[in-house]
């Protein structure tokens, strides 16, 4: 009890005389108090509660050193990764180009567009008993569920991307006499580009979402299945809370690789601040 | 002044862009505007021509069909004595927003209108376009990391490396700051004396045009007709405190209905 109340006064004297550090130390040092700060609460409320079953903060950390020990959380974190990546590829390699297609065509966009935004809002979570259905228990399932949470996001996303080409920049081209492959490959892809980043990035959260919840309810590995299986199997809750920051630094990890996109020279203008 | 309307037949040399009985109505909702009545107008080969009028008078889009970006309702414009029926870089744009590709460099960008042209002769003319217009050192930059004047520059160049017929100019220098602005125009100048293009150019601002212009066109409010062609017979570098300009000015702020002294 004591220590986290230090802890606490610690951090809070860290955010008072924040001036005072150089700024790069102060934009690590801010997050890093108010983390600390958390923690220190949620250790208070465990001793206060005085629960037997919620975790406090050391309690999920020897958790987190057995998961790892036990090498259990390798297999899961690879089961979980793997229908990511194979959903969200899939997702992409038809998301874009249909995304494309649909933006840049009036016919199909008409024909098209009530339908994906139609199917848009249905949950991928609604879809776990047609997909286990089609697919059975197991990797099959999952992948079609990140295909499906992924797409919708990255094919709307594209579409939007290409109906929003400033009337300016296609003017341009028709100007300079582009058309046919070149108007695609010299305008209408570069232009759309950014947002189209912008979309995998959104759809690549969704898909790590998705991932979590489908384990959870129809499959026997990956990080979902381990968080209720921490459950089921004696109540381990420090186990569960140890699964979920892994999940998080997962999610933020997938992110950071994600937005090295952005970083191109042909795509940087879109992110500027305009 | 109203004989000035047909400089083909004082000069004796065939005019290079006719606007002939051009006319244009939008239809918003049920209600029809009109906004283009019956325009007639020749522009010699080489001329400088500034299309003046206030805000909403029709102007930009008598240079947008004239670029065969829109269809007039009645008569038809020539150049050459082809008549314009779509874009083509023979008649090349200058945009009033910036029209160039944020995702090419700024060689990508003049280099544009040039993909046909073999590898040799194209790299000749990029880098000679680059430099009349300043930019030389800035090849590989992005148009994110350049000024709006540099931007505009840009623009200038990829509209020249096609060695079009005609040059339009909508508003160009709109979204520069007034220094800047003044810089482009005496570029403008430069680059137009140089090449001896035929360029048409659309604008709000008064100064803009008498320090431009060979000959201005005044546009009445809606719907847009030729209220009267100024001619602006001044030599460049134009003095802005002499004489004649201000009688100019006074002329063109009287056509345009508006006190010049605040």
């Amino acid at each position: 009890m004591i220590l986290p109340i230090l802890w606490i006064l610690g951090s809070a004297a860290v955010f008072i005389f924040a001036d005072r550090f150089p700024e790069r130390v102060r934009d690590q040092l801010l997050p890093i108090s108010v983390a600390v700060i958390l923690c220190a609460l949620w250790s208070i409320a465990v001793t206060l509660s005085g629960t037997a079953t919620f975790p406090s903060p050391t309690d999920t950390w020897v958790g987190m050193v057995e998961l790892i020990e036990s090498n259990r959380i390798w297999g899961d974190i690879v089961a979980s990764l793997h229908r990511v990546s194979w959903g969200f590829c899939l997702a992409t390699l038809v998301g874009i180009p249909l995304g494309l297609v649909v933006g840049w065509n009036t016919r199909t966009f008409t024909a098209l567009n009530p339908i994906i935004q139609g199917l848009r809002p249905i949950s991928p979570i609604a879809w776990i008993p047609i997909a286990i259905l089609w697919f059975g228990i197991g990797d099959g399932a999952g992948i079609f569920l990140i295909f499906l949470s992924s797409f919708f996001p990255i094919t709307v996303g594209t579409m939007a991307a290409v109906r929003n080409i400033s009337l300016v920049h296609q003017r341009s081209a028709m100007n300079f006499g582009l058309h046919g492959m070149q108007l695609f490959r010299r305008v209408v892809l570069p232009a759309a580009l950014p947002q189209i980043i912008t979309s995998l990035r959104i759809a690549l959260g969704v898909a790590w979402l998705v991932i979590v919840a489908a384990e959870m309810v129809g499959m026997d590995s990956g990080l979902g299945y381990l968080i209720n299986d921490a459950r089921n199997a004696g109540s381990r809750y420090d186990l569960v809370v140890a699964t979920m920051l892994v999940i998080g630094v997962i999610g933020i990890i997938l992110d950071l690789l994600i937005r090295q996109l952005e970083r191109f020279d042909e795509v940087r203008w879109g992110y500027a601040r305009r | 002044m109203k004989n000035d309307n047909k400089p083909s037949e004082r000069n004796g040399e065939r005019p290079k862009v006719i606007f002939d009985g051009v006319s244009k109505h939008f239809q918003k909702g049920k209600e029809s505007l009109h906004v283009l009545d019956d325009i007639n107008l020749e522009v010699r080969d080489g001329e400088f021509v500034c299309l003046l009028g206030p805000s909403g008078c029709g102007k930009s889009t008598l240079l947008n069909i004239a670029g065969g970006f829109e269809q007039q309702d009645a008569g038809r414009v020539t150049i050459d004595g082809e008549e314009v029926d779509g874009p083509s870089s023979k008649r090349v744009f200058v945009f009033q927003e910036y029209g160039i590709f944020p995702w090419a460099s700024v060689w990508d960008n003049v280099a544009l209108g040039l993909r046909d042209v073999p590898k040799e002769e194209r790299e000749e003319t990029v880098q000679r376009t680059i430099n009349m217009v300043g930019l030389a050192g800035f090849e590989r930059a992005y148009p994110m990391e350049l000024s709006g004047g540099m931007k505009q520059r840009v623009e200038v160049a990829r509209a020249l490396a096609v060695s079009p017929d005609v040059i339009y100019m909508d508003e160009p220098f709109g979204a520069l700051d007034s220094l800047t602005r003044l810089t482009m125009r005496s570029e403008i100048i430069r680059i137009w004396q140089q090449e001896q293009k035929t360029i048409l150019f659309v604008t709000h601002d008064v100064d803009e045009s008498i320090q431009l212009a060979d000959r201005i066109v005044v546009l009445s409010a809606r719907p847009g007709r030729i209220a009267e062609i100024v001619e602006v017979d001044l030599p460049h570098p134009r003095d802005l405190g002499s004489p004649e300009y201000g009688v100019i000015k006074n002329r063109l702020y009287a056509l345009l209905g508006v006190e010049h002294t605040i």
